[in-house]
């Protein structure tokens, strides 16, 4: 059976997230629980790639939704700079008070499974939740 | 952005936005700093309005809670399930203790 999918592009301007949080969860087809947990990730790897991949300079960023079967696959792309290797790997612990630095430890939490690739200037990162 | 309220000697902020995100996030800080009274030290933060918190949004609370003095407490009333999902994933469930309603959250700190 054929796989389901959609694709949206937003600037990278964070008062644009919303819109991507909303196609996502619009393309989905979770249950609320699941689709909280994919909306969070989406946003926070979209947030992301804009303070961070774009620092802020704008771009643009490609969302694709692919549904399957058994699972909902997400792809962001951009082409801002890639994330550091060891930080998409390891979570750096923060502090009860800290006020920021809890983005990439959200996103893992709340997705089965990341891939990430960075290759002549494009970054792809695929967030896959089960339901 | 946020309408505040004294209840005896608490201070209830309604959050009035259905996200609190990054974009959101600045806006609500320079709300809390320019209508929450310095010397407050028991804070309710009503979120029953809000459908959606990011980290960003969550650090915004944070800050807040940061501006309390060191004996001070502050306690989320009404989180729907996106915000109570993101304060379990990141252990704040642990600082910020969370009430069904505002009325329990008052009963609780003592308005």
């Amino acid at each position: 059976m054929a796989a389901e999918e959609a694709s949206f592009t937003i600037e990278a301007d964070l008062s644009q997230v919303r819109e991507l949080a909303r196609f996502v969860r619009q393309e989905a087809g979770l249950n609320e629980a699941a689709l909280a947990d994919l909306e969070l990730a989406v946003v926070e790897a979209a947030n992301n790639i804009i303070l961070h991949g774009y620092g802020g300079g704008g771009g643009l960023i490609r969302c694709h939704v692919q549904r399957g079967a058994d699972a909902v696959r997400v792809t962001l792309s951009d082409s801002g700079a890639p994330i550091p290797e060891d930080m998409l790997r390891n979570a750096q612990p923060t502090s009860q008070m800290a006020e920021s630095g809890r983005g990439l430890a959200i996103i893992r939490a709340c997705v089965d499974e990341i891939a990430y690739t960075s290759a002549a200037g494009a970054n792809r990162l695929t967030l896959v939740k089960a339901g | 952005m946020i309408i505040v309220d004294s209840r005896g000697d608490v201070a209830m902020v309604h959050v009035a936005v259905d996200r609190l995100d990054a974009a959101a996030s600045p806006a609500f800080k320079q709300a809390v700093a320019s209508q929450v009274d310095a010397d407050t030290a028991k804070l309710v933060l009503d979120m029953r309005a809000v459908e959606f918190v990011d980290s960003t949004g969550l650090g915004a609370i944070v800050s807040l809670m940061k501006r309390l003095p060191p004996d001070g407490v502050l306690v989320i009333a009404a989180p729907r399930h996106p915000v109570r999902r993101l304060l379990q994933i990141t252990g704040l469930d642990r600082l910020f203790r969370q009430f069904d309603t505002t009325e329990e959250a008052l009963a609780a700190i003592g308005g």
